[in-house]
């Protein structure tokens, strides 16, 4: 009795340690819908479209369906049941397919990123990482990976179109288009001949348009990114008067201190930065653990991943960071740290101790300003890391190589001027979408007006290109021959995996065609041979390799990259007299600051007709198919809006209406909005998706090119449906609520705390947990799994891959709102501590595999059992879709078929007979009323043993890789047989921070998960 | 009375009760007959290609056509190419050559009947069977003896279950050999 009072003491202890955890302010605030809604496996309403009353008695499918029901019945009657078809073999088999197999070949993606494509019977349906690739190293974005998607995408354009009169676009053939556009270019005269470009990465299409301009002096190449490195590079050149920004080493960074950089977001090469910052976060080598401080104002995957975080509007940053810098003795100028604490109510006693940890830590601690802040913040950090020592962290090894300078403000002012005094003849939209992306008030869609040739190059319909004269369409970077200079120290090459699925071509033989002057002079391999010349002429002779060209070239294409050798960087040294008479204007706090990012999903629009990443929910908010007005609650208070209520901002006179959410974590007085959506013309599934908020940008700066100061900011009426997948799938709360710790769905520590007893998890687990089920000896492999929530940064790309590899369907936002997305591996993010300054936990949550699965009990057809290697078998051909099985799990992971969603989704879109070459042959393409999961990639296991067979060795654990492991850009997913006592596997197993979910429900998961450690200062632990 | 009942037991009961078991075991018998899996199921071919002038009297090896065999999951249909091989010299005079030619130059599809069939849901893998050492004669029947190709034996899920529950009875030959798996997803996925 004393016993169990103790014992209940030191729960209720327990629980006051413990953090609360909490999803969303709902689930925080005890919204009582939201508990109801925990208690249950799928949402409210789930099945009402299918109650008997919704259903239209006798529908027009239904009698279709009855149709072809008896019209099959009649043919089955007739024909002969034992005919199976066909085989039809290759007339000629090409050499290196042999069907069942798959074929790899290294190229490059639209970034620049080395990648892996992976290719059955001539068909690319997966994307990996190149490991040979110095920059990405054997890990791709979420972008890359469903840029697949675009390639079978059923809205690109597929022949030339030419506008006729009554503005309606028709089918032409090239020979004529190229005919006209080529008598066009060359009765230009002296007006000029504007291309429009992107970022331009490949040195070959550099010398294209170099040859363009030869043929055609009036030709002038105008290239942008909607967002770049414009800003830091200029603050750099000022300090040190050397070419750019240089490469940070976070691997070797002890204090990272990040202003509004999203370095592990979208701020830079992600993949990269993701993997050299998880360096520092192995739980295996505490002694190299880095510290990560973020102030920032808005909640980011940098601001997520934070040992400590400060929200600060991003305007008054450069004040807190002129204090910081006088606090620690370099000072310039009379702003006083203590001030700027008082006047933002900055927490303290966390500024004290990055002060503490800076001077502690010189030549290893860095700050590190985001490319959206104004060039004055630029500036002083620069300045505070020379001070810091900080250069020490600058590689020297390697630095992003720029290839065409991007156009800056007063090139495309004289444009513009240009157009408008009709002194252009034609302007070229190489594959850039310059009406959606510039800003609005330079005018350029009506300057277009005055241009009378417009040509657009694209792969699909887009802004642009619905107001030009020609719209050409361009091949999928898989269907194109390239090369690639992103960074000093190699090369990288694209080679074509498709032949061309449409009328298509690669858009700089379209350029070499005009730039010959004559439409015969194309041929399939024109650029092809373009690229083998200049690399053979100008390339081959620099690399001095041994091999004669043609071998050299082989080579080349099939490793992907090259090396080359350039010279060392040199950073030069820094004016120091920079910040001499520098005072930051007082920052006036009574305006709402609009801050613009990029999107994570959808990049900068080009992404938006993809499904996949639509419907990737938002790292942060888990919201799909959106953008919105993110702020804090105190800033909804006091426009006073709620979740979900529109509101109109308005810039100096440019107005946009969207709906808000209050993101827990936001800075006061920010309202931050990703760019990318709201796209007019993006194909059938990218258009009118979200809300364009590149209208907020303005040719004249505000704080900064992408950050401003609102005139207003109002409530307007209406309201619009944000969806988010949220609380979605959310444990059963109610228990923890009783028996709060021991539910302990996220556990966590401090170093500190780890180093002092490292067994500190495990320290109140007291009860032994029976079974009246005898235990099954696991003789072979034991497949299992460990996910270090120390190195998971959250952001996405594993749930891309298990989509691409596991034939996984869009559903819509429509469907989503019902909770029935698909996704057989989710992020569930949880947020302790108080909305205003949260905690946030990130946990991918997949099938457990438990050894003994409720799932499996109570199953009436036996569709889901246990095989002899540790796996929950589900068989799609006996399930009937009772759900019972999803109702039973505890960790919500299993997904029903409520359509055939191939065929729901946007009347079709994905039943489109070119979709269907996405699908991985090796999986089950899954219909309506069928119940799936993840299945750890049996797919892959059974390939591995097969290969294992044939090889007549036994199955290793380490054979098999599963999809969301292959593309975790920091390794933090570990596969492999737990009954090799010598695997990576087993040793995570076995890890003192390792523990399970929901171990008192003795279900004996096959999932580890190793807690996480946050790096606090010791003075606070 | 009695008589009556016995009369009605007779003529109304017995009768019935003897056309059920009549229909219900003929019922059973017509639909789990071989024929119904498909056994003895021999098409007639777009080109008239017998297995055992080449296999069987020429003796060229099963690998030199299904070159698949040992490594895919598909031992696959030689390429028409492959054909031509020896065609281009041998026989090239016969009607069912000339055919193949016409195919072969024109490029045209060759769309052979499918013989043997495994459901799409069932990811059967001929490298891991041949791989094993189980001869292709196991399933597919005395191949080199076939005039035209018909299916031997049932491709039925209890007839590959049979074989790897008890394939020491099955296949004696093969001492060494492992059982088959028999969980779901060693076939299913």
């Amino acid at each position: 009795m004393n016993n169990r009072k103790k014992e209940k003491a030191e729960l209720s202890e327990n629980n006051n340690l413990q953090p609360h955890y909490w999803r969303s302010l709902a689930e925080l605030h005890n919204d009582p819908n939201f508990k109801e809604a925990s208690r249950h496996e799928f949402l409210e309403g789930v099945t009402n479209d299918f109650h008997p009353s919704q259903l239209p008695s006798f529908s027009r499918r239904k009698f279709l369906a009855l149709l072809g029901a008896s019209a099959a019945l009649a043919a089955a009657g007739c024909s002969d049941y034992h005919d199976k078809g066909e085989i039809v073999p290759y007339t000629s088999k090409p050499e290196e397919i042999l069907p069942g197999k798959a074929n790899y070949y290294a190229s490059s993606a639209r970034d620049g990123s080395g990648i892996l494509i992976k290719t059955r019977e001539g068909r690319p349906i997966k994307v990996d990482g190149n490991s040979d690739h110095p920059v990405n190293r054997g890990k791709v974005s979420a972008q890359v990976q469903a840029d697949i998607l675009n390639l079978y995408d059923s809205s690109r354009i597929k022949n030339p179109l030419k506008r006729r009169a009554g503005n309606a676009f028709t089918e032409t053939s090239w020979k004529d288009v190229d005919n006209e556009i080529i008598k066009e270019l060359s009765n230009a005269g002296g007006k000029e001949i504007a291309i429009i470009t992107k970022r331009i990465i490949s040195p070959a299409t550099k010398k294209v348009l170099d040859g363009f301009a030869q043929k055609y002096p009036g030709s002038k190449v105008y290239s942008y990114e909607l967002f770049s490195n414009v800003i830091r590079n200029k603050a750099w050149q000022k300090c040190y008067s050397s070419s750019q920004y240089p490469l940070i080493k976070w691997d070797e960074a002890k204090i990272i201190i990040s202003l509004d950089a999203d370095f592990l977001g979208t701020d830079g090469d992600r993949i990269e930065n993701s993997r050299l910052f998880a360096i520092g976060r192995d739980v295996k080598n505490l002694n190299k653990f880095n510290r990560l401080y973020t102030i920032e104002g808005n909640m980011s995957i940098t601001g997520m991943n934070s040992d400590y975080r400060i929200r600060l509007r991003p305007d008054a940053q450069l004040e807190l960071i002129m204090g910081i810098i006088n606090e620690l003795g370099y000072g310039a100028n009379s702003v006083k740290l203590n001030d700027v604490i008082r006047k933002y109510s900055l927490p303290g006693k966390t500024i004290s101790l990055l002060l503490d940890d800076v001077r502690k830590n010189k030549g290893k601690a860095i700050f590190y300003a985001g490319r959206t802040l104004p060039e004055s913040i630029h500036i002083a950090v620069n300045y505070l890391n020379e001070k810091i020592g900080a250069v020490y962290l600058y590689r020297t090894d390697a630095a992003n190589v720029e290839l065409i300078p991007l156009s800056d403000d007063s090139d495309w002012q004289q444009l513009i001027d240009k157009m408008n005094n009709s002194r252009v003849a034609a302007t070229i939209h190489f594959d850039s979408n310059p009406v959606y992306h510039l800003p609005k008030d330079l005018g350029y869609e009506n300057a277009l007006l005055k241009v009378s040739t417009v040509i657009s190059l694209t792969e699909t319909e887009n802004e642009s290109s619905v107001k030009a004269n020609y719209t050409l369409p361009i091949n999928h970077p898989f269907e194109a021959w390239g090369d690639v200079k992103i960074r000093t120290g190699f090369y990288s090459l694209q080679q074509p995996v498709i032949a061309p699925i449409f009328n298509t071509r690669q858009k700089e033989a379209v350029l070499l065609t005009w730039l010959s002057g004559n439409p015969d002079s194309y041929n399939d391999s024109l650029y092809h041979q373009y690229l083998r010349n200049h690399w053979q002429n100008e390339i081959y002779p620099t690399i001095s390799s041994v091999l004669d060209f043609k071998q050299f070239w082989y080579g080349a294409l099939h490793d992907g990259i090259v090396l080359s050798k350039d010279k060392p960087i040199q950073h030069g040294s820094i004016n120091s007299d920079i910040l001499k008479s520098k005072q930051p204007e007082e920052t006036s706090t009574d305006r709402f600051i609009i801050s613009l990012r990029e999107s994570y999903n959808v990049g900068d629009g080009q992404f938006a007709g993809n499904g996949w990443l639509q419907e990737l929910p938002h790292p942060v908010s888990k919201i799909t198919w959106d953008n919105y007005a993110a702020l804090s609650a105190v800033s909804a208070e006091r426009i006073g809006v709620k979740n979900d209520d529109l509101i109109e901002i308005n810039i100096d006179g440019r107005k946009l209406e969207l709906p808000i959410f209050i993101q827990p974590g936001a800075a006061d007085d920010t309202i931050t909005i990703e760019l990318g959506f709201g796209r007019k013309s993006a194909g059938v599934v990218g258009t009118e998706v979200g809300f364009n908020a590149n209208v907020l940008l303005s040719k004249n700066d505000g704080i900064s090119k992408w950050i401003y100061s609102a005139s207003s900011v109002q409530k307007v009426k209406g309201r619009y449906n944000l969806v988010t997948a949220q609380e979605h799938h959310a444990f059963d709360n109610e228990l923890l609520k009783d028996i709060a710790q021991n539910r302990g769905i996220i556990r966590e520590g401090t170093v500190e705390q780890y180093k002092k007893n490292p067994r500190f998890l495990h320290e109140k687990e007291k009860h032994e947990l029976h079974s009246f089920y005898t235990t099954f000896e696991y003789t072979g492999v034991k497949w299992g799994m460990a996910i270090d929530l120390n190195k998971c940064l959250g952001c996405g790309d594993c749930i891309i891959a298990c989509g691409s590899e596991n034939n996984i369907p869009v559903v819509g936002k429509d469907q989503v709102a019902k909770g029935r997305e698909m996704h057989w591996l989710r992020i569930d993010r949880y947020y302790s501590g108080s909305p205003e300054e949260p905690v946030v936990s990130n946990q991918p949550m997949l099938c457990q595999h438990c050894d003994q699965a409720p799932c499996e009990n109570v199953c009436p057809v036996t569709a889901t059992t246990h095989s002899p290697d540790g796996l929950n078998q589900m068989v799609y051909n006996r399930c009937v879709g009772t759900r019972y099985c999803s109702n039973n799990c505890p960790y919500k992971v299993r997904r029903f078929n409520f359509f055939n969603f191939r065929d729901h989704f946007k009347s079709g879109y994905q039943e489109d007979s070119l979709f269907s070459l996405i699908y991985n042959p090796e999986v089950t393409v899954r219909s309506r009323g069928v119940m799936e999961k993840c299945t750890f990639c049996i797919q892959r296991i059974a390939e591995a043993r097969q290969e294992a067979i044939n090889e007549n060795r036994s199955l290793k654990g380490s054979d098999v890789k599963t999809a969301c492991q292959d593309a975790c850009p920091t390794n933090a997913i570990v596969f492999g047989d737990m009954n090799d006592k010598e695997s990576e596997l087993t040793k995570f197993r076995n890890h003192e921070l390792g523990y399970y979910l929901l171990e008192e429900t003795n279900s004996r998961p096959n999932v580890t998960y190793i807690a996480k450690l946050r790096n606090t200062h010791p003075e606070k632990a | 009375m009695k008589n009556s009942l016995l009369d009605y037991i007779l003529r109304i009961r017995l009768p019935i009760t003897i056309f059920v078991i009549i229909a219900s075991f003929t019922l059973t018998y017509f639909a789990s007959r071989a024929e119904r899996d498909g056994v003895g199921y021999m098409p007639d071919q777009p080109i008239n290609y017998s297995h055992k002038l080449h296999a069987g009297d020429l003796q060229i090896d099963c690998q030199y056509c299904h070159v698949g065999v040992e490594k895919s999951r598909h031992a696959i249909v030689p390429a028409v190419s492959v054909c031509m091989n020896c065609h281009t010299v041998a026989r090239k005079d016969s009607p069912e050559i000339i055919k193949l030619t016409e195919y072969y130059n024109q490029g045209k599809a060759l769309p052979w009947k499918r013989v043997h069939k495994v459901p799409d849901y069932a990811y059967f893998s001929h490298s891991v069977h041949v791989n094993r050492g189980i001869d292709c004669t196991v399933c597919h029947g005395e191949i080199t003896q076939m005039e035209k190709v018909g299916q031997m034996s049932s491709f039925t899920m209890a007839n590959c279950l049979d074989c790897h529950r008890n394939i020491h009875q099955k296949l004696p030959d093969l001492a060494g050999i492992n059982k088959g798996p028999d969980y779901c997803w060693a076939c299913h996925r």
